[in-house]
């Protein structure tokens, strides 16, 4: 007797049995992992290693998603097969060749702005196309305005790649290379992480040919099938669990000076499909806030993903049920050629949003808005004063809502993954001194469940030189609210040492010499906070999570 | 080499394990006892008692004593040491509890972040300040530090301090001063200062494994001098040394400094066991496998070494999730644990698939196969159906295994809501767990940048030579080595480690920018402490190797890699070295390198060692290669024929030379080694097993 399950499949490629989707669920899954570990070690830019800005997906023959890396940013995972199929529509499928490299960084056609780099490769077993390795990095320089949310068209904002091939049957199509160096700063390193996503999708296409000769299925067809029917199966049916209805919520966000930013929700669940329309929201603006539908749909998915099915692993079924509209021109779905560099500063909103939306039909499900979305970022360059150049972005994070049963995580990433680098490390490479990277007391929003507390973060300009900086940050005027009784909490403050306050979303210097003090907001609360339980209130107060007039003032009236 | 009687202590969460080589004599002796949760020690002393009365042995000829110990970890996961107080740089109140500022399950709105060890009211600041080079930025308050250590001793009562400034691992003399205020005025309370415990780069790190020192240090000073103090009772002369986690042995003394050093003491007791069989059989590169009732490790042995890696992530909030613990910055074996062991529990999953682990019935119930009210099917149990145990020789006869029941569990918890025969669920819980530890194998060779095919495996624990056919079959490995004696080879590693010891200091610089000087001082400190430990612990001068090695990146990287660096005085001259060598490490890990980015160094390291004792391997009071070896034959199930009738053998009849061939099942008392069909496998003069698998 054979083993049982790889000769069933054979006999009817698309009814597997539960042990043997197991294990071929989990070996793709890994596939798309170690294709990760490639990249990430291999990587030079920051924002992939410390934000997890990047992801890796193994996609089958039509292009659609079998699996996906389990530690990158869940959003890019989704995008990339929507991407793929822009690449299928220029480049044929009859048309690649073993070796074949196609990249692009359009941000209508991939993840929303030009700084992410977006690499597929075809994967060939016996002659015959039988997937494709996809992966997304953020690359450490793209040319244009460096990170900045102040741009008014897409032009100014760097280097727009269309899809065009990178290798053609493995060698470098070396007048495009010498483009693309050409026009940005950090050539070598560029290249290097290029590089590097070749290698993560070449792991991948070595790892598939191995799993198919392993399993001696001659192609992808039937598994890919019944993977991603059992994960939209999962996804409809956890679905099914939240009572039909529409469900409305609206958020308002500082924007860029008098624009602000208000986004409309409606949630329709019906059955076992959930659609969300964000008809309502403001019109696209000229500076770099707009997100393009990939990247709105992508951050609307995430979080239904989270409070809905958490478990099950991702691939393209687990999106077959949720549709995501917005009006075209909207700032959820702008016309090209609009500046979107920071679109993180809109779409990380998304989450909050969506939750206070769905909070009525499932609260227990469903955390506050969080003062770490959308994230907040500092970023500064220059020499540093020993004639090498540096570019580095302060990475910190604000407070996470509170959910039913349970405070919010304080200074901790949310709805993105990005993680806080070391303060020695940071400054062993910039002429910047960190003089506090501390808690936010009273920052988390009151609640039976606090929100997570912000950090307060002061930054000097240690070089005898002025620093380039760039903020990109909100939250300024509109906190992050609470749920179902809670308070919203603190907002966010940026201020110079000589008492003046920058641009919220500016390009300026930092002189000699001068601090900048960064404080982070703080998550919403949920519940009333008079029933916070006052066991729970007394540690908040002797760890000075809550000072006493705070207590005094939002617990006990 | 004079001959000497040396002694091996593994205390585990159930049994405290001895082995006792007696050189001279030739023999190895091993015993179990249960272990003394309380205090250990009184399992051991009873023990190594009862064990020199068994092998004739008079206490006073005992040349040394090995220990390895789970206290260190243990104190940790179940969040039972000291009350401790932190005092940290002015603005750096919350580095310990802010930790990455991610989340470690990317799906999970609710995780629990890891609960700190110093709580934020024992957490105190003071005035100071050294910048990244070294330079003071704002002098130390020695006033304020007094007043913030005063109110932490006084008022809080805290059992230890920790102490943890920025960049201290640069410039100690801020951390030293306060050292001195503690030492002087309040010498009773035990003190941590990161510059000693941990001089490397990242703040977050550093404090938490200062803390984290600190935490475990009280319970650990007192536990070893009682220990020393009644071997001493009862006329054991020899030397106490405890195994550190990166496998080498250290004296009571730096043990008690550092405890944390302790907290992979016993895993890596196993990995160095793993390497002694590598030496002994010349299979130079191995996967160490090792797979007990809960976890399975696996470890590379490289040109015969375990590999070892310089941080280690302890009391996870989820014990097989990365991110989910407390960083520590200490030297291990580099082992990967995952959930994977005889008492795995088999369930359906909401998709309707079945998974295996990582939850585990444990020894009590344990599977259903004990019969001790186990009701979920596990590991264990698809083992017995599938004929790979023998039920009336479990535990060598000790327990007794009930096919019965197990096939009803199978039936009714499984193969009935998958619609499965009960076979193929059986068959699929063995291909799930297997297929488990091959994933986890194969992401650990790939993250290291290494290729399976050059390894071959060896086999312990428990049910580690039940799956490590399976398993290197899976990995497309030619050659298993199973050893003699599954159960004890995990405590044999204490024997064959030697006294060695791991130091470190950062300092980053671009390599062509490195101040020579300040890196040979560097390096002269730490070769003086470590040799004036080593020769403390037995060693001569001359006989100690050094191995020096630095963590280089690209500049704009976040990844080190390990780079071998030349010994003696380094000079301008020796950036070409330094450079080949990174580029020769880059290649291997990545298959490419990246010339024109330049390259910097973060932290420079000192591996030194003495030699490793040689030792023979003599199982004393078993009879060897007596009796019968073919002991019959039953049904087994291989996927390559189905149940079929499988040759079964008693291991301990097996002599030097004897041959079989698979398929085939050799049962020892503590486990059974199963060789599939076409595979044959040899005894070698040490009795291990020497497995080829077909191709």
């Amino acid at each position: 007797m054979s083993q049982p399950g790889v000769r069933e499949a054979e006999s009817a490629p698309d009814d597997f049995d539960p042990v043997t989707l197991e294990i071929l669920w989990s070996r793709l899954i890994s596939i798309a992992d170690e294709s990760a570990a490639a990249l990430l070690r291999t990587s030079f830019s920051t924002i992939v290693r410390e934000s997890n800005d990047f992801g890796t997906v193994l996609m089958d023959a039509k292009g659609d998603s079998l699996s996906e890396n389990t530690g990158g940013i869940p959003s890019f995972s989704g995008i990339l097969p929507r991407t793929l199929k822009h690449f299928l529509a220029k480049f044929p499928i009859e048309t690649w060749k073993p070796g074949d490299c196609v990249i692009t960084n359009d941000p209508w056609l991939a993840t929303g702005h030009l700084p992410d780099i977006t690499v597929a490769m075809p994967i060939f077993h016996k002659g015959v196309l039988v997937g494709f390795s996809g992966s997304i990095a953020h690359s450490p320089d793209i040319g244009g305005s460096l990170w900045s949310a102040d741009c008014r068209e897409l032009f100014e904002e760097g280097l727009r790649i269309p899809p065009i091939k990178f290798l053609k049957e493995g060698e470098p199509n070396a007048d495009v290379l010498e483009m693309i160096l050409g026009n940005v700063r950090l050539p070598e390193q560029v290249l290097g992480d290029l590089n590097a996503q070749v290698t993560a999708n070449q792991v991948c296409g070595r790892r598939l040919i191995e799993f198919l000769e392993d399993t001696e299925l001659a192609d992808l067809t039937g598994l890919s099938r019944t993977l991603q029917q059992r994960a939209e199966t999962a996804m409809r049916r956890a679905i099914e669990e939240v009572p039909d209805g529409v469900y409305r919520a609206a958020l308002d966000a500082d924007g860029f000076d008098e624009d602000e930013t208000h986004i409309e929700c409606a949630v329709t669940v019906a059955g076992t499909n959930l659609s969300i329309d964000y008809a309502g929201t403001s019109k696209q603006i000229d500076r770099g806030l707009n997100t393009v539908m990939n990247y709105t749909y992508a951050y609307s998915a995430y979080p239904i993903k989270c409070a809905l099915d958490p478990q099950t692993p991702r691939n393209e079924g687990s999106y077959r049920p949720v549709t995501v509209t917005a009006p075209e021109g909207c700032i959820l779905n702008p016309r090209y050629p609009a500046p979107c560099n920071a679109r993180q500063l809109t779409g990380h909103l998304l989450a909050g949003v969506l939750y206070k939306a769905l909070a009525d039909a499932i609260p227990g499900r469903v955390i506050a808005d969080s003062g770490s979305a959308p994230s907040m970022r500092a970023v500064f360059s220059g020499g540093d004063g020993h004639g090498n150049r540096f570019s580095q972005i302060l990475f910190a994070s604000g407070g996470v809502g509170a959910a039913a049963h349970k405070d919010g995580l304080s200074t901790t990433a949310f709805p993105t993954n990005s993680g806080a680098g070391s303060i020695e490390a940071f400054e062993s490479i910039a002429p910047l001194i960190v003089w506090k990277k501390e808690f936010r007391t009273d920052s988390g929003g009151a609640g039976e469940y606090r929100g997570g507390l912000g950090q307060e973060c002061e930054i000097e300009n240690r070089s005898d030189e002025p620093l380039q900086l760039s903020l990109l940050s909100d939250r300024w005027r509109h906190p992050a609210s609470g749920v179902l009784g809670g308070k919203p909490g603190a907002t966010s403050e940026i201020s110079f040492s000589d008492g003046t306050i920058p641009h919220q979303k500016s390009r300026t210097t930092i002189p000699p010499g001068m601090r900048l003090r960064m404080r982070f907001a703080g998550g919403g609360g949920y519940g009333d906070p008079r029933a916070r339980d006052p066991e729970m209130l007394r540690g908040d107060l002797e760890n000075g999570y809550v000072s006493a007039e705070a207590a005094e003032r939002d617990y006990k009236s | 080499m004079k001959q000497r009687i040396r002694i091996g202590v593994d205390v585990g969460g159930t049994f405290t394990d001895f082995v006792v080589v007696d050189e001279a004599r030739d023999l190895i002796y091993t015993g179990k006892r249960l272990t003394s949760a309380d205090d250990p020690s009184v399992a051991i002393t009873e023990g190594v008692e009862r064990l020199l009365g068994e092998a004739d042995i008079a206490a006073k000829t005992v040349h040394s004593i090995v220990h390895g110990t789970t206290l260190v970890t243990n104190t940790i996961i179940e969040r039972t040491g000291a009350k401790v107080g932190l005092i940290a740089s002015d603005g750096f109140r919350d580095s310990l509890e802010m930790g990455k500022e991610t989340r470690y399950d990317l799906y999970d709105l609710f995780l629990e972040a890891p609960p700190t060890l110093v709580p934020r009211n024992l957490r105190r600041t003071v005035a100071e300040r050294i910048g990244p080079d070294g330079a003071v930025l704002m002098p130390f308050d020695a006033d304020g530090f007094r007043t913030a250590a005063r109110g932490l001793v006084e008022e809080d009562k805290v059992d230890a301090l920790a102490v943890c400034f920025m960049h201290a691992y640069r410039n100690p003399e801020h951390e030293r001063q306060a050292k001195k205020i503690l030492v002087e005025e309040f010498g009773a309370v035990p003190a941590t200062i990161s510059s000693e415990v941990a001089p490397e780069i990242r703040e977050y790190e550093r404090t938490s494994t200062a803390c984290a020192n600190a935490y475990v240090q009280p319970r650990m000073l007192n536990y070893l001098a009682r220990l020393e103090s009644k071997l001493a009772e009862m006329g054991v002369s020899g030397t106490l040394y405890v195994m550190l986690s990166g496998g080498g042995i250290t004296t009571v003394r730096s043990a008690q400094a550092f405890p944390i050093r302790l907290i992979e003491s016993g895993p890596a007791a196993g990995a160095m066991a793993a390497s002694y069989y590598s030496g002994l059989t010349g299979e130079s590169n191995l996967i160490s496998f090792d797979m007990g009732g809960t976890t399975a490790k696996m470890c590379l042995i490289d040109g015969g070494q375990p590999d070892r890696k310089h941080d280690f992530e302890a009391g996870r909030v989820r014990r097989f999730q990365k991110g989910s613990g407390l960083p520590l910055k200490v030297s291990v074996v580099d082992m990967i644990e995952i959930g994977a062991g005889g008492g795995s529990i088999a369930q359906v999953d909401g998709m309707g698939l079945l998974k295996v682990g990582p939850r585990s019935a444990g020894s009590n119930p344990g599977p259903v196969c004990y019969g001790l009210g186990g009701v979920e099917p596990a590991v264990t149990d698809a083992d017995l159906y599938l004929g790979y145990l023998n039920p009336d020789y479990f535990l060598g006869g000790e327990m007794r295994l009930d096919m019965a029941t197990v096939e009803r569990a199978i039936a009714e918890k499984l193969a009935e809501p998958l619609g499965l025969s009960t076979l193929e669920a059986a068959v699929g819980i063995h291909d799930i767990v297997n297929e488990n530890m091959a994933a986890a194998t194969r992401m650990h060779l790939a993250e290291k940048g290494r290729d399976p095919r050059r390894y071959g495996m060896i086999a312990f624990g428990g049910a580690g030579p039940v799956h490590a056919y399976r398993l290197a079959q899976l990995l497309k490995l030619k050659r298993l080595i199973v050893p003699l004696g599954a159960g004890v080879t995990s405590a044999l590693g204490f024997l064959v480690a030697a006294p060695a010891i791991d130091y470190v200091r950062s300092y980053v610089s671009r390599l062509e920018q490195v101040e020579w000087n300040h890196l040979n001082t560097l390096f002269a400190e730490m070769e003086q402490e470590a040799t004036a430990l080593l020769v403390e612990a037995g060693a001569r001068p001359e006989e100690i190797t050094l191995t020096r090695t630095a963590d280089m990146r690209h500049v704009g990287q976040g990844f080190e890699i390990p780079v071998p660096v030349p010994n003696g005085a380094l000079e301008a001259s020796s950036l070409s070295a330094l450079r080949d060598g990174f580029f020769a490490a880059y290649r291997t890990l990545f298959e490419r390198t990246v010339e024109e980015v330049p390259i910097e160094a973060m932290s420079w390291r000192l591996a030194a060692a003495a030699p490793v004792p040689n030792i023979k391997l003599h199982f004393g009071g078993q009879p060897i290669g007596s009796g019968a070896a073919r002991k019959g034959s039953r049904q087994v199930y291989f996927s390559e024929t189905g149940f079929a009738p499988c040759d079964v053998y008693d291991r301990y009849a097996l002599k030097p030379g004897d041959t079989l061939s698979g398929p085939a099942v050799i049962e020892e008392r503590e486990s059974t080694t199963v060789v599939g069909p076409g595979a044959s496998a040899t005894v070698d003069r040490y009795l291990n097993l020497l497995i080829d698998l077909p191709d």
